[in-house]
């Protein structure tokens, strides 16, 4: 083989990673879109059935109903809620990273911390795994201690006490 | 005239968190750029006259703040569970850290608990395989309970 040939194959590689890199971002951030337009039907669809869902700070593990039910509540709580995406990226192994501000003013309790109408905003981290348009894991990182200050909750284990 | 190969994004993330492992913060900094960004997202100590932030630079309040875990936590681990690369040079790694407490960390007192935590670290590597921004997430509340503590501040 020659190395014209090599580096022939190493570019068509890179330009196969690349490809897939950007779609799992596309992915990603279309998933983070139609839940900023408050529309957690369309976001949904894009979770396979099978895919796995943790969201570390709450303890929720399992399949999309987690995912489901997580931002169902977030959307009630937050009536005015605002998603800003701070960076995307899509990595080579099909992998995704979204990093947004999530913000809004409680009308609603929420993750067990009773409404006293407080400002929320919050740096949250969601990794997404895909294959092809499909998101086949979502995995959720941020500090709850950060989240329940913001919400005037006192004591980890009195959540639901002002 | 020599030629030195750049390591991937990957090899020196590998490389930042087998130091990290070593418990050898020089060694960490070595891997970052003099002028490393570094942003800890959960750290936020409210004092009666301000809020300190995990804000600044690698080798200021990130080598700071190794340090102080380290001496803290005398027995300190990570177990790198994933790694993903962008063509850009940006490197995702969650990894799992861990130990026991020894001594005070921040306004945790010691009651000689361990605590094991997933994070997730966003670093990106420049074209001379040197590590010019760290930013990192994880939770708080679970860090506390696991350590003993029960006041969110």
């Amino acid at each position: 083989m020659t190395a014209a040939t090599d580096a022939g194959q190493d570019r068509a590689q890179a330009a196969e990673q690349a490809g897939k890199a950007g779609k799992a971002e596309k992915a990603a951030v279309q998933f983070f879109a139609a839940l900023q337009r408050r529309d957690a039907a369309a976001a949904l669809e894009t979770l396979s059935p099978g895919a796995e869902v943790i969201i570390y700070p709450t303890d929720q593990r399992g399949g999309p109903e987690v995912a489901r039910a997580f931002f169902d509540e977030a959307l009630a709580a937050f009536p005015d809620l605002l998603l800003t995406i701070r960076r995307s990226r899509g990595f080579t192994d099909g992998r995704a990273l979204v990093e947004l501000t999530f913000e809004g003013t409680q009308a609603a309790d929420f993750l067990g911390a009773i409404n006293q109408e407080k400002h929320l905003d919050i740096e949250q981290a969601w990794v997404l795994a895909t294959d092809d348009d499909a998101i086949t894991a979502l995995t959720g990182y941020w500090d709850q201690n950060k989240l329940y200050r913001r919400l005037a909750v006192k004591r980890l284990d009195q959540i639901a006490i002002a | 005239m020599t030629h030195t190969e750049v390591r991937s994004p990957e090899l020196v993330v590998t490389a930042f968190f087998d130091a990290y492992r070593d418990r050898d913060p020089t060694a960490m900094t070595d891997l970052c750029t003099r002028n490393a960004e570094f942003r800890y997202l959960p750290v936020e100590i409210w004092g009666k006259q301000r809020v300190i932030r995990g804000d600044g630079k690698v080798y200021g309040v990130g080598k700071a703040m190794w340090a102080g875990l380290i001496t803290a936590f005398p027995d300190l681990s990570n177990e790198v569970v994933s790694l993903s690369a962008n063509p850009d040079g940006t490197v995702m790694a969650e990894v799992v850290i861990g130990g026991t407490q020894a001594s005070a960390w921040a306004q945790f007192s010691n009651r000689g608990r361990a605590y094991s935590l997933p994070h997730l670290f966003v670093l990106h590597v420049n074209d001379g395989g040197l590590i010019d921004s760290i930013t990192a997430y994880w939770d708080n509340a679970s860090f506390s309970r696991q350590l003993g503590h029960l006041e969110v501040d």
